[in-house]
């Protein structure tokens, strides 16, 4: 057991650069000691141990930041990031929500990722990870610090979620000057991804136009092991074992994998034949146990006759879109730009 | 912190704390994500975390129990705490006297949080409660409001705004002709909550600053402060969430002293004392001798306020058998005091307790030696075990009128929103009373009457540490607790985050109020033979 486990460990030392391996180790270990075998997590040790970065609303190399509420009774923030123009030293809070300039400009939803359970907007590498996102797609982003689990399970995050969508939709300092709408694009990693096809789904019930669902190795899963997660279980920080504790602790009691939430071209999933869904842009690792079912999730949209781009990265494990030092970052962050700029 | 300290630099050969990285030595990128590890020692680190992992593996059913047990520090130091780890789920075989007792961290738990139940502090999470009576009718009174009313709002900002500048530039008349036309406008806006209440106090400020200059508007020591203090201290936790994180600091930095001495800078009504005295007196193996030094501004009636409080403190001390001295030192002004005055006795461990005084040093006086910089020398000179700060999270200190606007119209703004969660009076009016003296302070005095000069915890780190201090971790312990607290005591929205060993309490994630510890460098000069 020892053995294969050195085996695995230098596997992934491989693959990526020493400092990412650092990183997404340091994450991997310390959420395991936040996992409970009852399903309970140690939020005040999370808490404790998340590297979090406070909003800025002095422009750090042409970005800022400000926190807003969006729902009082739930507590539910949104940080948003916007470019600085370059005319003002400080935005007052008057610039704050001063509205956009430009025939189009982009609003992008953000959800960062953490298995539903980890993670918050203020999070160190989704607050970098926002910042890049402003300057790639010369966009507004709003990232949402939508409620987790085990405390909060599904539905909450969607529902906050869409709390969130309804509320960029109805800001008029972010409507594009070209026909007074704001053009939104949802990009979510992990279980963030999940949240974007969820939250689009609610979205295209409710009438509301999002121009685009990005995708970052989405979190999706199933009651069956498919082939890939049997073959990288353990070996790329990721075992199937942790995959399964964070669905139970998000999916509601007595539901097991195949819960559409889980699983949406599944046994229970809804179809999406005929609805007017956003086109959707799929990152997929190579390195990614979960990748059969995110393949599966591709077949799925294109099946239903919608617009989906797959974007397969062979060596890419979870995480490398966290550190530019990569190639595949580079890939991601053009055909992110690409995307959001392209009107078709 | 203790215990670990000695086993980080008896295991490994990473950096001691105390020594400072050149901003160049460390990765680039782990450091935008929150992390600091040495270019150096990338290899090293990833060896750590390959075997602590390995470790891990082999004793799974106890890993979260352990990990709730264990004290963290610092978890931005990957490599430090991944060392704890290590040393937590795999100790050496022959463990030294004074490291195997880790029970003293457990006690701690128990005793300084004497309300909440032993099983709940271990085992499980605190789970975060629906919104209650009071935040439902919270939601209540902020009601969407109207178009009208939000369009207001934002005037009011803009125009504060452009009077700040117009005062900066010395632009009088505009500023007065501004502020009437702002007080016209508040009686169309509502002032209860929100933006109107913010802009009632900044616009009151501008007021004063720019017809009544010369009326005194200090924040200074006095009687009537004293109960402003107490109110806001009821109010919202902040002032609970100092005393409380620094009594545990104070605490594990006193494990193993039986004279012990606090000099508290700033006494007012000794209400962070009690909690400590209480938790000496449960302490395994008794409590020490303890003495407390209260400092606090000379009483104008002829009472001995301070020596009242001792009084007060001292018939708590007796009631749980703990052997106390209490002495008062009334100064009017925290320079004023001269270390003498505090007969420190070589023997006993020292903490020096600074609740939002440092701060007041910054003014520039006409002495060439500034306040801080001698304050700071003196508490030096002290060698105390422990040096526990408390300051505002915020930049209120620059020379330029319309950024200190900027910053403390942002800084008050979340504080007066996270007032609205409490619902006691009167000790929310009063609190305001409090936030507003402070607010007036910031903008409409100068100089020697400007005693609000709040600077950010980045600020103290550099200033503690050019003055020989070393950062002391709050570790996970203190954190923990406080947040426990905070979900049990006050409205959901306050926030506990960990940043490089501090501890800063906010509210909707915008820190408003930062905590650290501190302990002199060690000097060869000085000789620290005599003390335990």
């Amino acid at each position: 057991m020892a053995g294969s486990n050195e085996v695995n460990l230098s596997e992934s030392k491989r693959v990526v650069p020493l400092n990412t391996w650092i990183l997404i180790s340091n994450f991997k270990l310390a959420y395991n000691l936040l996992r409970r075998p009852d399903g309970t997590f140690n939020r005040h040790l999370a808490e404790f141990l998340d590297r979090k970065v406070p909003a800025n609303a002095n422009p750090v190399e042409g970005v800022f930041s400000f926190d807003v509420i969006i729902d009082r009774s739930t507590s539910l923030l949104s940080r948003i990031y916007r470019p600085a123009t370059g005319e003002e030293a400080l935005p007052s809070i008057m610039e704050l929500e001063k509205p956009v300039t430009g025939d189009i400009v982009p609003v992008i939803l953000f959800f960062h990722g953490g298995s539903f359970a980890h993670s918050s907007a203020n999070s160190a590498i989704y607050d970098t990870l926002c910042r890049r996102l402003v300057g790639i797609c010369k966009a507004v982003v709003v990232s949402v610090n939508y409620r987790r689990a085990p405390e909060n399970p599904y539905p909450c995050a969607y529902d906050d979620g869409w709390a969130a969508l309804k509320w960029v939709n109805s800001r008029p300092w972010l409507k594009s000057e070209e026909d007074s709408k704001v053009h939104i694009y949802m990009v979510g990693d992990s279980s963030g991804g999940n949240i974007v096809h969820n939250v689009a789904l609610k979205a295209v019930e409710s009438g509301i136009e999002v121009l685009g669902n990005i995708l970052l190795n989405p979190m999706f899963g199933g009651q069956e092991r498919t082939e890939s997660e049997k073959r990288l279980d353990g070996k790329y920080f990721v075992t199937i074992q942790d995959r399964d504790w964070y669905w139970r602790a998000f999916l509601p009691e007595g539901e097991d994998r195949d819960h559409a939430a889980c699983n949406p071209f599944g046994p229970n999933g809804k179809s999406l034949v005929g609805m007017k869904f956003p086109k959707s842009l799929v990152v997929v690792a190579g390195l990614d146990l979960v990748q059969d079912w995110q393949l599966a999730y591709v077949e799925g949209l294109k099946k239903a006759g919608q617009e989906v781009r797959h974007l397969y990265l062979d060596k890419a494990t979870i995480g490398f879109y966290l550190l530019p030092n990569n190639d595949h970052f580079y890939t991601v962050m053009d055909e992110i730009s690409n995307f959001v700029s392209s009107n078709c | 912190m203790g215990p670990y300290d000695s086993a980080i630099s008896t295991g490994s050969s990473t950096s001691s704390p105390s020594s400072a990285a050149k901003p160049s030595d460390i990765d680039g990128l782990l450091a935008g994500a929150g992390y600091k590890v040495r270019s150096t020692e990338l290899h090293q680190v990833a060896q750590r975390l390959e075997r602590l992992e390995t470790v891990m593996v082999n004793a799974p059913s106890e890993i979260s129990q352990l990990a709730s047990d264990v004290l963290h520090c610092n978890p931005s130091d990957i490599a430090s705490w991944v060392d704890s780890m290590l040393f937590e789920f795999n100790p050496p075989v022959s463990i030294p006297s004074d490291l195997s007792d880790f029970s003293d961290l457990t006690y701690i738990d128990s005793v300084v949080s004497p309300a909440i139940n032993q099983t709940v502090c271990n085992n499980s999470w605190v789970e975060h409660h629906t919104p209650e009576q009071q935040q439902q009718e919270l939601t209540h009174q902020l009601t969407v409001v109207t178009a009208m009313e939000e369009d207001s709002g934002i005037r009011l900002v803009h125009m504060m705004m452009t009077c700040a500048e117009s005062v900066q530039r010395g632009d009088l008349p505009l500023a007065g002709s501004l502020i009437e036309e702002m007080q016209a406008l508040l009686t169309r806006v509502n002032t209860g909550c929100g933006i109107g209440k913010v802009a009632r106090y900044f616009i009151d400020a501008l007021n004063r600053r720019v017809f009544t200059p010369q009326a005194p508007c200090a924040t200074g020591w006095s009687n009537e402060n004293e109960i402003l203090y107490h109110h806001f201290y009821e109010a919202c936790p902040y002032l609970k969430f100092a005393h409380f994180t620094a009594n545990q600091a104070i605490l594990e930095a006193f494990d193993g002293h039986d004279c012990v001495h606090v000099v508290d800078f700033n006494l007012m009504h000794g209400l962070q004392w009690p909690a400590l005295i209480q938790a000496l007196a449960l302490r395994p193996g008794g409590p020490p001798l303890l003495r407390l030094t209260g400092i606090g501004p000379p009483s104008p009636d002829g009472r001995d306020s301070l020596r009242e409080i001792g009084l007060r403190l001292a018939e708590l001390a007796r009631s749980v058998n703990v052997r106390f001295a209490f002495r008062g030192v009334a100064a009017s002004r925290l320079e004023d005091v001269k270390p003498w005055m505090l007969q420190v006795s070589p023997k006993e461990a020292v903490a020096i307790n600074s609740i939002m005084q440092l701060h007041r040093l910054l003014g520039s006086g006409p002495t060439r030696v500034s306040a801080i910089e001698t304050v700071l020398g003196w508490i030096r000179s002290l060698n105390p075990k422990i040096v526990t700060v408390v300051e505002q999270e915020a930049n209120h200190n620059q020379s330029e009128f319309l950024d200190r606007f900027t910053e403390a119209l942002y800084y008050y703004s979340t504080m007066f929103d996270s007032l609205e969660a409490c619902s006691l009076q009167p000790e929310k009016a009063v609190a305001e009373i409090y936030i507003q003296k402070e607010i007036c302070n910031v903008l409409c005095c100068e100089g020697s009457a400007r005693v609000e000069r709040h600077e950010p915890l980045a600020k103290w780190r550099n200033r503690l540490g050019a003055a020989g201090f070393r950062p002391l971790n709050l570790g996970s312990n203190a954190f923990k607790q406080a947040s426990m607290l905070l979900t049990l005591f006050s409205a959901e929205g306050y926030c506990v985050e960990e940043h490089d060993g501090c501890l800063t309490l906010g509210w909707h994630s915008r820190p408003l109020i930062a905590a650290s510890a501190w302990q002199p460098l060690l000097d060869t000069v000085i000789n620290h033979n005599n003390l335990l």
